[in-house]
């Protein structure tokens, strides 16, 4: 097994090291993207990690699952926090913010990965797109999303699945074998 | 439940359930193998996507509430007062670099925090270094620093190539004490030990790269 996800499993500390010191930009610019308080990410992040860490149990699988499993953590932990503030304030959710498309925008996270994706989200039909930017990008529930776009609830939720399948499909393929 | 999870299993790792659907989606995976690994997969997707977001960078404070959170306490098992223990890996990194040791990688004007500086002068008067042995045909630069009373060890190494593991000898034990952690062109890790360590090596695949042996003056 990888050193790295071996460590992880075994709650030793140095396995929480190694992967923050891999995937740390990743953490946070997922929990920045639904919290704009630096603060407040990184709160996020920690609590999130931490807690992953210590259920170690509960993940096997190789180091590219592993990333998946705690940039989703972040992300669950992030929306969670999004949600209970917005619900203790009774203020409306951030402004739905699309996928960074402007040259004034920061970097991405990893621009070649980024290229990829973005190119894969392009071929997604367009009603299957629009309703999984609204999620993804847009930190909205399915409900939100059903109820933004006037579409049942049980569309949504298939229209979002399917994205997600072809999504699974395309990234798989590398880009050169498309050419 | 009985079956196979509905969408929610391609939905659940994109944050867009809501409670009760999440959790129903756990209690599932955790017995469907099928439904655990398909949700596996959208989570790979769902990090992919994560890649089109704007790049961030944490604060150095976040990693060393980390640090603070998971390491234990070795020593008297009383704990340090948090900034001290945290300042601890910054303050030695800050003078390894003032003693001109002349490695680049140390970027310390963004890691080091305005409440580390007083800790510098302490560190400086309290360890000791030393270069640590090559012992392979491909070894690794690396350098330990270490407080005199043995109450903790730095190890950090220049461009390590693949997973470093420190082990450490005492007088009475010995063993596998950590990895180093990437960080930049540099990789450390900081040891809390309950007894001095005589000696440490670095090893990679199971084959020591480095060795060092530590030096003190009186009883701890």
């Amino acid at each position: 097994m990888d050193a790295l996800v071996e460590d992880f499993a075994a709650r030793r500390p140095s396995g929480l090291e190694s992967a923050y010191a891999l995937w740390s930009s990743a953490f946070i610019s997922v929990a920045r993207h639904a919290l704009s308080d630096r603060a407040l990410a990184e709160d996020c992040v920690h609590d999130a990690l931490l807690r992953v860490w210590r259920a170690p149990n509960r993940f096997a699988g190789n180091r590219a699952m592993l990333k998946a499993y705690l940039v989703a953590s972040v992300r669950n932990e992030s929306l969670s926090m999004l949600r209970g503030q917005s619900r203790r304030d009774a203020r409306e959710l951030k402004a739905v913010r699309l996928m960074p498309e402007s040259d004034n925008d920061p970097p991405a996270v990893d621009p070649v990965e980024s290229e990829r994706v973005r190119a894969a989200l392009a071929r997604l039909p367009e009603e299957q797109r629009a309703a999984l930017e609204l999620a993804y990008y847009g930190n909205k529930t399915h409900v939100q999303i059903s109820q933004a776009l006037g579409v049942p609830l049980g569309t949504i939720k298939s229209r979002i699945a399917m994205a997600m399948r072809k999504l699974q499909t395309e990234l798989a393929v590398p880009e050169e074998a498309r050419r | 439940m009985t079956g196979h999870l509905d969408d929610d299993a391609e939905l659940y790792p994109l944050g867009v359930l809501d409670d009760v659907a999440a959790r129903a989606v756990e209690r599932h995976i955790a017995s469907c193998r099928t439904c655990a690994e398909r949700v596996t997969q959208a989570g790979l997707v769902a990090a992919s996507l994560a890649s089109t977001l704007p790049a961030a960078q944490p604060s150095p404070a976040l990693a060393r509430r980390l640090n603070d959170a998971v390491r234990p306490q070795t020593d008297d098992g009383a704990r340090r007062p948090k900034s001290m223990f945290a300042g601890f890996a910054l303050a030695a990194a800050f003078a390894l670099a003032s003693i001109g040791l002349g490695w680049r990688m140390l970027d310390l004007h963004s890691r080091l925090a305005a409440d580390d500086l007083a800790l510098v002068t302490l560190v400086h008067s309290h360890f000791n270094h030393v270069s640590m042995t090559p012992e392979s045909a491909n070894p690794v630069a690396a350098k330990v620093l270490y407080a005199r009373d043995g109450s903790w060890v730095y190890i950090i190494a220049d461009q390590p190539r693949g997973t470093l593991h420190v082990v450490t000898r005492t007088a009475a034990a010995g063993g596998d004490a950590g990895i180093l952690v990437g960080s930049g062109r540099t990789a450390t890790l900081l040891l809390r030990p309950v007894a001095r360590i005589e000696s440490l090596s670095l090893q990679r695949d199971g084959t020591d790269v480095a060795s060092a042996r530590l030096a003190y003056e009186g009883r701890r």
